[in-house]
């Protein structure tokens, strides 16, 4: 018990200092999603984890939702429809996940357009990343 | 069976030695296995089938080399070749009567000239189609694949003489047994048959030579086959770049499966790549488009750049080439979808060397479950 509390401790006493964001993409997100919306006040895992589940049924038919590839849930791999293992969403089962920009942009770009018809916007990025960074 | 030559119960002297008589149902053994790996067994057995081959090769020649140095009945020079002599076993043959001969009779003789012959024929042609086609053993740097292909035929035709040859080999032997009452089959194990009073029996020293011989040409050629002639896997290795890229969504093909018109349609359609979006920022679309460029199907003489990879299709996808639905028309759709495989595309779950572009049929590896 003694040393989870020390932890939640730990954890409590650096919170101040980096609210929200662990990562400086979330923050580069955040700076646009101000931008784009006056009244963007934070991300939320909650937003992130509908924009996830959702069957949006925009893009391409082969992908409704993010689960077609990924599946439901962020700690399990998913599998490309060419039967590529694709490593977990989640932060805590994949590490790196959310370090390289170009990276992340690159899947955000071909994703959001297979799946959604269109570019995401840099809220619902940043809620996306949030929520898997809670994962 | 004995060693020695002038002991043991048989009252019958010796008259085959100890390696003749070893290397013969060594063969047996050897033509059951390439027989049956090549008749019978899917691809992977292939590298069971050139095994052989190469246990084969030693043993045929230890036999040319006993044929000219071996003890009195091993030796070609001495075996009744003559035609006249031969026309005159011939003709006794249709009356019914086959004198006994100490060695082998004149038809005999002669049915050991052609299984040998065929047999050589049968070897080298082996070993032309293993290095057009498969890139190994020891003629892959020097056959292309399209000698290989074409001696392919010529190798199966051997196949069925050398097995149209045993069976009158095996029709004769027969005839003797039954017929004539000779003692064939029980020579050929324990080496005991009549001999004419002017002939000596094998020595000893013909039976440890020959044996010795025997092994060290078949070891010694089946350690070259392993040491040297199949380790001439040419391979080029993916740049990085491109492993990372293309195979985050697949695994990563090889670029000889693919020809440069197909290569360039793909990479100018990456927006839409079998309906997903695979679109990459202009350095390293330039960069896999140039890789592509230097590697695509033209430049390599595998079987798979050949029958894949120059074949265009309008999807320009694998495996709508007719040779690739040929080689995988016995695996049900279902087995594609099974979870080691995922699908279609995913040739490294069966094809182990899939990432050199090489497809050895003695790479393939169907996991447990698929083929069911």
């Amino acid at each position: 018990m003694k040393p989870m509390f020390l932890a939640f401790a730990v954890v409590l006493a650096f919170a101040p200092n980096q609210p929200a964001s662990a990562s400086p993409l979330l923050d580069q997100y955040a700076q646009q999603a101000k931008s784009d919306s006056p009244d963007f006040k934070e991300f939320t895992a909650e937003r992130g984890r509908d924009l996830f589940l959702s069957r949006h049924n925009m893009g391409k038919p082969e992908t409704p939702s993010c689960t077609s590839c990924h599946t439901e849930s962020p700690l399990k791999a998913g599998l490309t429809r060419a039967g590529k293992t694709i490593a977990p969403l989640a932060a805590s089962a994949s590490s790196n996940r959310y370090t390289d920009p170009a990276k992340v942009e690159k899947w955000f770009r071909r994703n959001c357009n297979s799946v959604l018809g269109r570019a995401c916007t840099a809220r619902e990025k940043g809620d996306f990343i949030t929520f898997m960074l809670t994962q | 069976m004995s060693t020695d030559g002038n002991s043991g119960p048989a009252s019958n002297p010796m008259i085959w030695d100890l390696p003749v008589r070893l290397f013969h149902w060594s063969m047996v053994a050897a033509v059951l296995v390439a027989s049956i790996t090549g008749y019978f067994l899917p691809d992977w057995w292939l590298n069971v089938h050139a095994t052989a081959g190469y246990v084969l090769s030693g043993l045929l020649l230890f036999r040319l080399l006993w044929g000219v140095v071996g003890s009195r009945y091993s030796r070609f020079g001495g075996f009744p070749l003559k035609t006249a002599e031969s026309k005159a076993h011939l003709r006794e043959l249709l009356h019914g009567r086959s004198k006994a001969y100490t060695g082998h009779n004149p038809v005999g003789a002669w049915m050991i000239i052609l299984l040998l012959a065929s047999l050589t024929a049968l070897l080298i042609t082996g070993f032309i189609v293993w290095g057009g086609q498969e890139n190994n053993g020891p003629f892959s740097t020097v056959v292309g694949y399209k000698l290989g292909k074409f001696t392919e035929e010529i190798h199966e035709f051997f196949a069925g003489l050398l097995m149209a040859l045993i069976g009158v080999h095996l029709a004769g032997v027969l005839v003797e047994t039954v017929f004539f009452k000779h003692r064939v089959v029980p020579a050929m194990i324990d080496g005991r048959k009549t001999l004419s009073s002017d002939e000596k029996p094998v020595t000893l020293w013909h039976n440890l030579v020959g044996t010795l011989a025997l092994a060290s040409t078949v070891l010694g050629i089946v350690y070259l086959a392993v040491t040297v002639g199949e380790s001439q896997a040419r391979t080029t290795p993916l740049p990085a770049t491109y492993k990372q890229e293309c195979g985050d969504c697949h695994s990563p093909y090889h670029p000889s499966l693919r020809s440069l018109a197909s290569w360039r349609t793909l990479m100018e359609n990456l927006g839409d790549h079998y309906d997903e979006d695979a679109s990459l920022n202009p350095q390293k679309t330039e960069f896999i488009a140039s890789f592509l460029k230097e590697n695509d199907a033209e430049k390599f003489d595998t079987e798979a750049a050949h029958k894949i990879g120059r074949v265009d299709t309008p999807s320009h996808r694998m495996t709508d080439t007719r040779f690739w639905q040929k080689k995988h028309d016995d695996f049900k759709p279902q087995a594609f979808k099974h979870k080691a495989v995922g699908s279609k595309v995913n040739c490294n779950a069966c094809h182990k060397d899939a990432e050199t572009g090489r497809f050895d049929d003695a790479r393939i590896d169907v996991p447990k479950g698929v083929k069911s």
